[in-house]
C-alpha cells in the first residue's frame, strides 16, 4: 500500500503535524495482514528529521520495522533526514 | 583624497551597520554628490551595496546581513514589540512563512537546495516552539527573518526562551554548563523532552551547512556558541558582534546563491 505523502503538504517539518500524519496514516490506511506502507516522497518540496521521525514511530510501533517502507527520493532533505533518522536510537534498520 | 574618503565611509559604515547618504554628507561635510560619487565607486568595486528605496536608501557593506533589528529584539531587557512580519508568535504563523523562501530561486539558489534551505529554517524554528512552549521569559514566538546579500541568503531565527542550557538540564543534569549543552544539542542525540525519542533536529541542521559548500551555522545560547559549515566562523563573528548576553537562542545560516 502506497501513501502519497505530498497530500500532507509539500512542507512537512514540525513533530505536531507529524504527529497527525501518523495517526491519521494508521486510521485511514490499513494494509492487508502481510502487505508493506510504502512512504511515497514524490511532490514533497521538503522534509525535516522531526516530521519524518514522527511518523516513522507511528507506523513502525504498529506494523514493525519491515512492513514500514520509504521509497527511494533524489530530494535532499529527504535522503539527509532519511539518514538521521536511522541512526537515532529505537529507529535503526 | 578620496581613498581617504572613501575608507571613512567604509568605517562608519562598519561601525553603524548600514548609512543613508543625508547622514554621510552630514558627518564628513561633504557635497551631496561627492557622497553619491564615493558610493558608487564603492558599490561598483563590491565592497557595498545599496538597500531600500526612495526615499529610504541605505548602504551596507556587500556581503553582511543586517542584524540590527533583531539584535535590538533580542537585546531589549524588557518585552519589545517586534514587527509582526518578522515576529512568528505562534508555530503556525512560522510555518506558514516557510514557503516564502521558495522566492530565492528567483535570487540565485540552486533548486537542489531549497529543500534543505525549508527544512533546516523549518527545523530551527520549529525547535523554539518545542522547547519554549509555556516556558518563554516575556515574549512568545521567535524571530523570523532572511535576506539575500552579497550571493548569499542569510536566515536568522531567534527566540526570547529559556535557552537551550535551561532547556536540557532538567533532564540531563550532566551537562555543567550552557555550551556543554550547545554542543550536545548539536553533537548528539539529545532532547530535553524526555521520555519523548527526540533529538535529531539540530543534527540535521549541523550535516545539512556543513556538507554543502558555501553554507554555514553559528548558534549562539547564553554564554554557549557553536559554528559549523565553510561560513560558520563568519556566522558566529556576525552574531557575536551583534548580539549580547543573548539569554534565549539565535541561530544564523548561511546559504550560497549563484
Amino acid at each position: 500500500m502506497k501513501v502519497e505523502l505530498k497530500k500532507f503538504g509539500e512542507i512537512l517539518t514540525s513533530r505536531p503535524s507529524g504527529r497527525e500524519a501518523g495517526l491519521t496514516i494508521k486510521a485511514y490506511f490499513k494494509p492487508k495482514p502481510g502487505d508493506r506502507i510504502e512512504l511515497d516522497f514524490t511532490g514533497v518540496l521538503a522534509m525535516g528529521p522531526s516530521w519524518l521521525d514522527e511518523v516513522l514511530t507511528a507506523l513502525r510501533s504498529e506494523y514493525g520495522k519491515e512492513r514500514v517502507i520509504c521509497l527511494p527520493s533524489e530530494n535532499a532533505s529527504v535522503s539527509e533526514s532519511l539518514g538521521i533518522i536511522e541512526q537515532q536510537p529505537g529507529q535503526q534498520s | 583624497m578620496k581613498t581617504q574618503t572613501r575608507s571613512q565611509i567604509l568605517k562608519i559604515i562598519e561601525k553603524s551597520g548600514k548609512i543613508r547618504p543625508l547622514e554621510l554628507r552630514k558627518t564628513l561635510n561633504i557635497s551631496s554628490q561627492a557622497v553619491h560619487r564615493h558610493l558608487r565607486s564603492l558599490i561598483q568595486q563590491g565592497i557595498i551595496e545599496i538597500k531600500g528605496s526612495a526615499p529610504l536608501v541605505h548602504y551596507t557593506l556587500a556581503g553582511v546581513p543586517d542584524l540590527g533589528a533583531v539584535s535590538k529584539w533580542m537585546n531589549a531587557r524588557t518585552a519589545p514589540k517586534g514587527p509582526d512580519s518578522l515576529v512568528c508568535e505562534t508555530r503556525e504563523v512560522f510555518t506558514g512563512r516557510l514557503p516564502h523562501l521558495k522566492s530565492y530561486l528567483r535570487k540565485g539558489l540552486q533548486e537542489n537546495l531549497l529543500p534543505l534551505v525549508i527544512s533546516t529554517a523549518g527545523e530551527i524554528g520549529n525547535n523554539s516552539f518545542d522547547h519554549n512552549l509555556g516556558q518563554w521569559r516575556d515574549v512568545p514566538g521567535c524571530w523570523f527573518e532572511s535576506q539575500a546579500t552579497g550571493r548569499h541568503l542569510w536566515i536568522c531565527i531567534a527566540d526570547r526562551g529559556q535557552g537551550i542550557f535551561q532547556s536540557l538540564v532538567k533532564v540531563h543534569p550532566e551537562l555543567a554548563d550552557e555550551q556543554a549543552a550547545l554542543h550536545a544539542a548539536f553533537e548528539t542525540i539529545i532532547s530535553g523532552r524526555a521520555p519523548e525519542q527526540r533529538g535529531n533536529g539540530l543534527k540535521f541542521v549541523k550535516k545539512s551547512l556543513s556538507m554543502t559548500p558555501g553554507g554555514g551555522v553559528a548558534c549562539i545560547s547564553g554564554t554557549g556558541r557553536v559554528f559549523y559549515g565553510e561560513q560558520g566562523e563568519k556566522c558566529v563573528a556576525l552574531l557575536d558582534k551583534n548580539f549580547i548576553n543573548v539569554q534565549g537562542t539565535v541561530t544564523l545560516m548561511v546559504w550560497e546563491l549563484q
